[in-house]
């Protein structure tokens, strides 16, 4: 058996690569970035509606002043500083993954449209998030069911008593009802937000379709 | 995680480009260093009187594989993002054939010529010319070839996943047959050396 110091230099190299490819054997190169989907599983809650709430739900949800849920704004800081969905926190899309959310959390996802909380909706599936939400088609329907609602032409007298209410939630949430007929319309003024952060209001009756009764400011 | 650097942002396209500059001369230099830039010094690999090619590839396969395990291991490296050439295995075969005749003949494999068209050969110029012609002839005729362009996909493929082995003991493995390589190189070099004089054995 020869000792180290009597080998040559490609001799030593040789067992200094054989050592480090013995050491590899314990190594752990899994990926970091990596998810992993069942699709199956993903498709058949899409399928089911359970991936998503809907604008009128999440109004109703601000209302009540439910505190069991993250409302996630995934745009960047200056649209959300902008405009965001009172109570919402700005986690913008390419940091979802930062550790700001937990996997236990129940977790709203929203943007602009539909697809970038889609994508990020997918992102958290993937590492074994849970209870994913997005809202349904985003900001854009915020605005057009919650902020500014329109009343349909010839309405039932069921419709006219949901648009009541939702004008009493747009109202709430600082937007106002639009007129069906005037394709322009009044400009949809976005609310401006206030500085501080919304306090959610006080809780509504027991099973009383959202009505909010009071206005805050800012919100 | 920070590497790839370039896929996670840390280089733009243009700074990507300058890293690809050098790390380029460093490997023209090194090849020319280990003589790879004469056709002599290459070809006696295969009259297997001088097996310096696959000494130095192989070690430079399990330096980089070594490095590239430990970078992941320490959590510096993203392996899951180091691109992969995916397998298509019969193009793979035809084209595998094609260039291990094209370097017993020609007496070059392509990065080789290049380095030995800079240390001024004349062959390795030819060589590059013809490797250029061939590049274009190819894709003129690719719509005949592209059938075989695209045969035997198999996707993207490494080792452990087709063996189904841990990714670290087919490192170990692989360590394993280079360092035998070595031993039965060297052993092989000493017994070819006395029939086959250099100097007959390519001119």
């Amino acid at each position: 058996m020869r000792v180290l110091p009597s080998l040559t230099l490609n001799q030593r190299l040789g067992v200094l690569a054989l050592a480090l490819g013995a050491l590899a054997v314990f190594a752990n190169v899994a990926p970091g970035h990596t998810i992993k989907l069942n699709a199956r599983e993903l498709l058949i809650s899409v399928d089911r509606k359970e991936d998503h709430v809907t604008p009128a739900e999440l109004a109703a949800w601000i209302i009540e002043g439910r505190n069991d849920y993250r409302l996630v704004d995934i745009r960047d800081e200056k649209a959300f500083a902008d405009y965001h969905i009172p109570t919402a926190e700005n986690i913008p899309l390419a940091t979802v993954l930062d550790g700001a959310l937990a996997r236990t959390d129940k977790i709203v996802l929203y943007g602009d449209g539909a697809v970038h909380a889609a994508q990020a909706w997918m992102v958290l599936k993937g590492r074994g998030y849970t209870r994913v939400y997005t809202l349904l088609e985003g900001l854009d329907a915020w605005k057009d069911e919650v902020l500014f609602p329109v009343l349909p032409q010839s309405p039932t007298p069921e419709q006219e008593a949901a648009f009541e209410r939702s004008v009493q939630v747009a109202k709430f949430f600082g937007g106002q009802p639009r007129a069906a007929t005037a394709p322009g319309g009044p400009p949809m003024v976005m609310p401006t937000q206030a500085a501080a952060p919304v306090v959610a209001p006080p809780t509504l009756p027991a099973g009383a379709v959202p009505g909010p009764r009071k206005k805050r400011e800012g919100c | 995680m920070s590497a790839p650097f370039y896929k996670l942002g840390a280089f733009g396209d243009e700074a990507n480009l300058i890293v690809a500059f050098f790390i380029g001369i460093g490997f023209g230099f090194f090849l020319e260093r280990a003589g790879f830039g004469s056709a002599k010094k290459l070809v006696s690999q295969f009259y297997l009187n001088d097996l310096a090619v696959f000494k130095v590839m192989f070690t430079a396969i399990v330096t980089a594989m070594l490095g590239v395990t430990y970078l992941s291991w320490v959590g510096f490296l993203d392996l899951s993002l180091v691109y992969l050439v995916p397998t298509y295995w019969i193009p793979q075969v035809v084209g595998g054939l094609v260039l291990g005749v094209g370097f017993v003949v020609g007496g070059y494999c392509p990065g080789t010529s290049v380095a030995a068209t800079a240390t001024g050969r004349l062959d390795g110029l030819v060589f590059v010319l013809g490797f250029a012609a061939g590049t274009l002839g190819f894709a003129l005729a690719f719509p005949l070839v592209a059938g075989l362009y695209t045969a035997g996909d198999l996707g993207t493929k490494t080792l452990p996943q087709v063996l189904g082995i841990p990714y670290g003991a087919l490192v170990f493995g692989v360590v394993l047959m280079a360092v035998g390589g070595f031993v039965g190189a060297t052993w092989l070099e000493k017994k070819m050396a006395p029939k086959a004089a250099p100097a007959t054995a390519t001119e």
